[in-house]
């Protein structure tokens, strides 16, 4: 027994100083990967420089219409570069911005891993569909009885939600997501309005606009369930197309090439905005009653930020000539480079040497 | 003029095609870590899993094979390190806020400029919650008093989850400390809602008086540790992402151990307050408020006593000193020896 315990362990032991050697090498890969990182990030900011330069020149040579030619020529080509380049970009580590850094410290956030970065969207999303039906149930619990501390949960748990809502966007952001603006500016001032909600006191007033309140949560929360649901279902289709690059976000979880199948939902959203309208004008009249506190007319005027936003960037996005564009936009950034655009290139280069 | 901007964007065209060719290599050395750590990892599994069988053996002999205990210890030491080098899986907690991304550092150097920007954080917002808690005691303005006590919660939820990260990548962060955290997040949570009343009015000159206080003990606590920290590092031994009590490493102690009083204070503070919370629920008008605070504090307190109590007794600071002297020693000696057989 004894010879077995010493026997086993010289084993181990010996075991032992392989994976020391493999952690060594590890470390060394390590070190060769992060330099090999710093290397392409040199590339991509002077391939970015010398872009911005040629771009300038291009200005004042489209002024000479004998060039006109060439100059679209040129300009065709530095769209593709600077798609070429985002893909390129999205292999390598980025920097947090201000607000991760504040809340999570410089940790790197950045995914690497194509697969792992569709994952972490689509993770994202279900997130946003759990919460949905969990902010469902919660609202109809609320309407049925009115309960203080029902009350105080639920807008608890929408600032919270709001608050994870605008961490998990900014790590998206920093993975390559074009998340619109505007749709995280929304959640920004979600937060902060649920937070005013919940340090509202228990006023009369208050009993007068919780009602319309909870109403306007369960219909959220209605929207955003088909929304998402329908969402998942042409995630799948483009999977399965092989269109799943793409990490963007425009409205409400939209990609701009998904309007066509979703197009239907658009009057819902529509009349969810009108209903904020409804809720910052309800507000604004309930902010004359002699119970209002000074959270009354602060709500309502988020609340109409809130109806301007959603309204000005949802109609932004529907025109058919900005949907084109943006398609286009779209098709060189989601190609595979190593197909269409090598031998376009190729093509391109043989006729000109042609000329 | 034409035929520059050619030329340039022919240039241009030549270098991205270095590019190209950097970032291919720069992938395939990707799959090659992960390779490596595939294979760290399966050995680092193997490792765990033999010592266990062993341990289980030996302790049925008794107390024979000391010898080899101690080489087991010293091999856990050395299997913790290497395991610093690969990455983590974050926990339930960062997964239900951040996702699934990875937030485990790799690099040693990383790691610690992680935790200094950790303490220095605590250090800013106590610093911030001073002038507030200062603020608060000289003039009584509602909308002041919450945007206080809104500060407090966002600084302890902040501090919960960079804690939790702290974890991933390798810090005995203690389990109370983080706890803690937790619970200050629900209290402040609790005060931020507590409705405008006799009983506020009452409690809030004592409470602001104790933040006042606390924000100057934790600002000097931060930057001691900041201080021993910076001489450490300077020593060598900075390979230990340790935080027992209230960000203590254990052995910091003897250089620290003049902060004790003012944090028994605080703790004491504490306790006063649950008990005033809990003569106060008796008052009329008071809310349910009350007597979830006066409980949230008196479990702080206790907490924070008893961890204090555990750490100081000398007996134990000299055994955990030796521990962690086995744990976070470069392993130079070791190592040198298994190069020079080598």
């Amino acid at each position: 027994m004894e010879d077995s315990v010493f026997e086993d362990w010289d084993e181990l032991s010996s075991d032992f100083k392989e994976l020391e050697v493999a952690n060594k090498t590890y470390l060394e890969k390590l070190d060769e990967l992060d330099s090999y990182q710093k290397q392409c990030l040199k590339h991509i900011e002077h391939q970015n420089y010398r872009l911005n330069i040629i771009e300038n020149s291009l200005k004042d040579l489209s002024k000479q219409p004998e060039c006109k030619e060439k100059v679209d020529v040129l300009h065709d080509g530095i769209m593709k570069r600077r798609a070429h380049l985002h893909e390129i970009e999205q292999t390598l580590p980025k920097q947090n911005g201000i607000y991760l850094k504040i809340i999570l410290g410089n940790v790197n956030v950045s995914i690497i891993n194509r697969e792992a970065k569709f994952r972490y969207k689509n993770e994202y999303e279900k997130f946003k569909l759990v919460l949905s039906i969990i902010g469902f149930v919660m609202s109809v619990l609320n309407l049925s009885v009115v309960f203080r501390p029902l009350e105080l949960s639920f807008i608890f748990l929408l600032v919270w939600y709001y608050c994870t809502l605008t961490i998990r966007e900014s790590i998206l952001k920093v993975n390559g997501s074009r998340i619109k603006g505007w749709w995280r500016l929304h959640h920004f001032l979600s937060t902060v309005a649920a937070g005013i909600l919940l340090i509202w006191p228990d006023t009369p007033t208050w009993a007068q606009f919780r009602n319309q309140l909870m109403w306007f949560s369960a219909y959220i929360s209605v929207v955003q369930y088909l929304q998402f649901r329908y969402q998942s279902g042409v995630l799948y289709r483009l999977k399965a197309l092989g269109e799943r690059h793409n990490m963007d976000i425009t409205i409400e979880g939209f990609h701009s090439w998904m309007w066509r199948g979703l197009s239907f939902l658009l009057p819902f959203l529509f009349f969810g905005y009108v209903i904020q309208l409804y809720n910052a004008y309800a507000l604004y009249l309930l902010s004359y009653s002699p119970t209002s506190t000074w959270h009354v007319p602060v709500l309502s005027f988020m609340f109409f930020i809130l109806f301007i936003g959603n309204t000005a960037t949802t109609i932004m996005v529907i025109p058919d000539k900005v949907k084109e564009k943006v398609k286009l936009q779209y098709r060189f950034m989601s190609q595979r480079l190593s197909g269409n655009l090598v031998v376009k290139e190729n093509e391109h280069n043989c006729s000109k040497k042609q000329e | 003029m034409a035929d520059t901007v050619l030329e340039e964007w022919r240039e241009l065209s030549e270098d991205f095609k270095k590019l190209e060719a950097v970032n291919k290599i720069y992938q395939e050395k990707i799959d090659e870590v992960n390779k490596y750590q595939k294979e760290c990892e399966k050995q680092l599994q193997h490792q765990k899993y033999r010592i266990a069988i062993i341990t289980k053996n030996i302790q049925k002999s008794g107390t024979k094979y000391e010898e080899l205990k101690e080489e087991i210890l010293k091999r856990e030491a050395q299997l913790h390190e290497i395991k610093q080098t690969l990455p983590q899986d974050s926990g339930r907690y960062l997964k239900v806020i951040l996702g699934n991304v990875n937030v485990s550092i790799l690099n040693k150097e990383e790691k610690l400029k992680y935790k200094g920007d950790y303490e220095k954080f605590k250090l800013i917002i106590s610093v911030v919650a001073f002038v507030l808690a200062i603020v608060n005691l000289m003039f009584i303005s509602r909308r002041v008093e919450r945007l206080y006590l809104f500060i407090l919660v966002w600084y302890y939820f902040t501090l919960t989850i960079r804690e939790t990260i702290l974890r991933v990548n390798g810090s005995r962060i203690k389990g109370w400390w983080r706890t803690h955290h937790f619970v200050s997040t629900a209290a402040a949570a609790v005060l931020l809602i507590w409705p405008e009343s006799e009983t506020w009015n009452q409690f809030r000159v004592v409470f602001m008086a104790f933040n006042a206080y606390l924000s100057f003990v934790q600002f000097l606590q931060f930057r001691y540790q900041r201080g021993v920290l910076y001489r450490l590092k300077a020593l060598g031994e900075r390979d230990n992402m340790d935080i027992t009590v209230e960000g203590f490493h254990r052995w910091m102690w003897q250089g620290l151990s003049f902060l004790f009083p003012f944090l028994f204070i605080v703790y004491f503070v504490q306790f006063y307050l649950a008990c005033t919370l809990y003569s106060l629920s008796t008052m009329t008008g008071a809310t349910w408020h009350v007597p979830t605070l006066s409980l949230l504090f008196f479990i702080l307190s206790a907490g924070n006593i008893t961890t204090m109590i555990m750490i100081v007794p000398d007996k134990f600071k000299r055994n955990v000193k030796l521990k962690y002297r086995l744990l976070s020693q470069r392993l130079w000696n070791s190592t040198d020896n298994s190069t020079k057989q080598n």
